[in-house]
């Protein structure tokens, strides 16, 4: 077999970069989709509209509000396939409550005006514009939000980016290089410099295998290849959880569906 | 009160006014509905729109053009909205 190390390049709330050594990208690339499209998370989905006298209508504003990222508490709440529930029950829903009206100036109703039963559930981003009120309008509306999955809609998907690629690898060769500096120049991501009479890559998880670089060589010094048995993984998180937790559990999603596989074969 | 409208005729109508910024952006999901007033007001400011995007944390170019090339159509549509309303206070 195969060994396999991985290596944390970059991480912070949002973002994470890894390098996986040993795992090709076909392979890595079922835990991007299953970080896509079976992570849960939850999100606004049914709005209940008691008064709306705005110009924007109903199904709109219904549309606006299941887009806004909520905090998902981590295994607080179920999802579909979890339990069994005819839509809405307290194991799989939370109330949030939106009541705004406009009396002698313009209104921007704003996600932090949103309030909820859930302390832990709660707009991540306060200044989401959700609708502008005219002197006179109002809304009010309360939301229930549940456990849902990327593949229902993509509302419940916990990530904007997720790419997997081969990990680049770039090849200088110092005996023909003669510094002339045009690879510096047209690198996109100035990854290439010139130190101590020797060109050399800071960053090389940066480079994105353009290959400007080797096209403007004159002398054939510098080579770019992807080395597709390694994989580099990226996700940014849209916000509802953490980077790392939505890569932690993408892999949880796997060894699920690998479990529910194994039974059916068994016939259990 | 307004009539009922014909459910196609609804969907057309939810298809074609984006009165607002959207929430996120059409091609990725990010959000960028919390950033529009934010861009205008460092713009108006004589912020070089350039760095304003980059002052937003929006690197990709899908989302840059989804701030980019919004227009605020609700302000226009509250106008008549206000001026309805008016009429309906004179009768
Ligand atoms: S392939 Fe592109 S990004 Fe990578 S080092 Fe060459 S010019 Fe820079
Ligand atoms: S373009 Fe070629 S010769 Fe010139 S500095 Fe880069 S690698 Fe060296
Ligand atoms: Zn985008």
């Amino acid at each position: 077999m195969r060994k396999i190390s991985s290596k944390l390049i970059m991480k912070d709330e949002r973002q994470i970069t890894m390098l996986v050594k040993g795992v090709p990208v076909t392979i890595m690339n079922s835990v991007r989709r299953a970080a896509i499209s079976l992570v849960p998370t939850i999100a606004i989905d049914k709005v209940y509209v008691f008064e709306n006298t705005s110009v924007m209508n109903d199904q709109m504003l219904a549309h606006r509000l299941g887009l806004i990222p909520l905090n998902t508490p981590k295994n607080k709440y179920k999802t579909k396939e979890e339990h069994d529930c005819e839509g809405e029950c307290p194991e799989c829903t939370v109330y949030l409550y939106l009541k705004a009206e406009a009396m002698d100036d313009h209104v921007i109703v704003k996600s932090g005006d949103i309030t909820s039963d859930d302390p832990d559930v709660y707009p991540i981003y306060s200044d989401i514009e959700i609708v502008r009120l005219a002197p006179g309008q109002k809304i009010e509306l309360t939301m229930s939000a549940r456990m849902g999955r990327g593949w229902e809609h993509a509302k419940w998907s916990p990530v904007t980016v997720a790419v997997v690629r081969g990990e680049p690898k770039v090849r200088i060769f110092h005996n023909k290089c003669d510094l002339c500096g045009e690879c510096v120049k047209v690198c996109p991501k100035n990854i290439l410099k010139i130190r101590e009479d020797k060109l050399i890559v800071t960053d090389i998880y940066k480079c994105t295998t353009c290959m400007l670089c080797v096209d403007s060589c004159p002398k054939e010094a510098i080579k770019v290849d992807i080395d597709e048995n390694n994989s580099l993984i990226y996700m940014e998180s849209v916000g509802s959880l953490k980077a790392e937790d939505i890569l932690v559990s993408a892999f949880d999603e796997i060894i699920r569906k690998m479990k529910e596989f194994t039974k059916a074969v068994k016939g259990e | 009160m307004e009539d009922q409208v014909p459910e196609e005729e609804n969907r057309r109508l939810i298809g074609d006014l984006n009165m607002m910024i959207p929430v996120r952006c059409f091609t990725c999901g990010n959000v960028i509905g919390d950033k529009y007033s934010k861009f205008m007001e460092a713009v108006n400011k004589g912020i070089d729109p350039k760095e304003a995007l980059d002052e937003l944390g929006l690197n990709r170019y899908c989302c840059r053009r989804m701030i980019l090339s919004h227009v605020n159509i609700i302000d226009q549509f509250i106008l008549y909205e206000m001026v309805r309303l008016k009429d309906a206070q004179d009768i």
